[in-house]
């Protein structure tokens, strides 16, 4: 669907809100300031995916939405391979940059993954008066442009376009650089624009 | 979109969906649960190369190269124009994996294209001489048609395979 500017500001809005509260609790968990970008929404066609995310590597923790809906989508918390030892090690206080990543990293993302989305969500949750549960996560490192079409591939409806909305976080003292990547099946953006919208009428 | 030609010494990128057809190089990046399927013929020195995500169109049209079904029967009546025959094609594919385990809708998408681009092959009688499917790990993969239609396979864990 097309989301018109009015459309645009509110989701943008939406996502400020679960992104600043996603942002606190990362700030919470390295100890320091989280920066955050303005959120950005791009409409992609699937055939065009490749221009946004390539063959890098990096971690990714997907939720996918649950609750009022069932296989609403799905939320990712997305962190460069660099800044995914960054973090782990900021929280395990360890400083070799240059080792594998192991279980102890994996299962410290997923924790910082789980905590992050679900301040997001509830904050949303809260807004909208429409409650969107994150599943259990799943986490893979790996090619992001893999991961986020073997996402797309299993959504409900037959996708040609995706709306991807992400914000970017980050911690300029440990250089930690992360993203909130919301991409919600159609129906589930049709049912939280119209909430925003009923929002915004005069009373 | 599909068809434009590819300026000499240039490498094709095929997105989800795309496909191409000729002597260039070409290549796919990041195949999931994806398939990147090539067909070969040795005699024409041509081939061609599609990216599918998903393993039936259920009768949809308007993105053949999509599906594994139809991105076959297309790859076919395009190398059918170019003077080659089903029975001198080769098919070499890759992808297909299971990146997350847990979500149900998920289930099974990489296996399932793998399952039903071996049978459209079968259905018309083109041979499949090789493929790396499944596992958990993401792939990319050039194809070199000029090169004898050489495939390289570039996995997500540092492993490189020639097909």
């Amino acid at each position: 669907m097309k989301l018109s500017a009015v459309q645009t500001d509110a989701m943008q809005e939406l996502g400020n809100i679960g992104a600043a509260h996603a942002a606190t609790t990362l700030s919470q968990m390295v100890g320091s300031t989280v920066q955050m970008s303005v959120p950005g929404i791009k409409a992609v066609d699937i055939a065009d995916l490749g221009k946004y995310m390539g063959e890098e590597s990096a971690a990714m923790v997907v939720f996918e939405l649950q609750g009022e809906i069932q296989h609403g989508g799905f939320v990712i918390f997305y962190i460069t391979r660099e800044s995914a030892i960054r973090l782990t090690n900021t929280m395990l206080g360890l400083t070799e940059m240059n080792r594998p990543m192991n279980e102890m990293d994996e299962s410290a993302l997923l924790e910082v993954g789980n905590i992050m989305v679900s301040a997001f969500l509830d904050a949303t949750a809260e807004l909208l008066g429409f409650v969107m549960l994150p599943s259990p996560p799943a986490m893979t490192i790996d090619m992001v442009h893999a991961a986020m079409s073997s996402l797309i591939a299993g959504m409900g409806d037959d996708t040609d376009e995706v709306l991807l909305f992400s914000t970017e976080l980050t911690c300029e003292e440990h250089k930690i650089d992360s993203d909130i990547i919301m991409m919600p099946e159609a129906k589930t953006l049709a049912h939280i624009i119209e909430l925003l919208e009923n929002m915004m009428k005069p009373a | 979109m599909h068809d434009l030609p590819t300026p000499e010494g240039q490498t094709a990128m095929i997105g989800i969906g795309e496909y191409r057809v000729g002597s260039y190089p070409m290549m796919t990046i990041g195949l999931g649960s994806c398939i990147g399927l090539t067909l070969y013929d040795d005699t024409v020195k041509v081939g061609a190369m599609v990216h599918i995500m998903l393993p039936d169109s259920a009768g949809r049209t308007d993105r053949p190269g999509k599906y594994a079904d139809t991105a076959i029967d297309l790859l076919l009546k395009e190398l059918t124009k170019l003077g080659c025959k089903n029975r001198s094609l080769v098919a070499k594919m890759a992808g297909g994996a299971s990146m997350f385990e847990y979500f149900g809708a998920n289930l099974n998408i990489g296996e399932r294209n793998a399952v039903s681009v071996r049978k459209w092959l079968k259905e018309n009688n083109i041979k499949l001489a090789a493929e790396d499917v499944g596992g958990k790990v993401g792939r990319s993969v050039t194809f070199t048609p000029s090169n004898r239609g050489k495939i390289t396979v570039r996995r997500a864990d540092g492993t490189n395979c020639e097909l």
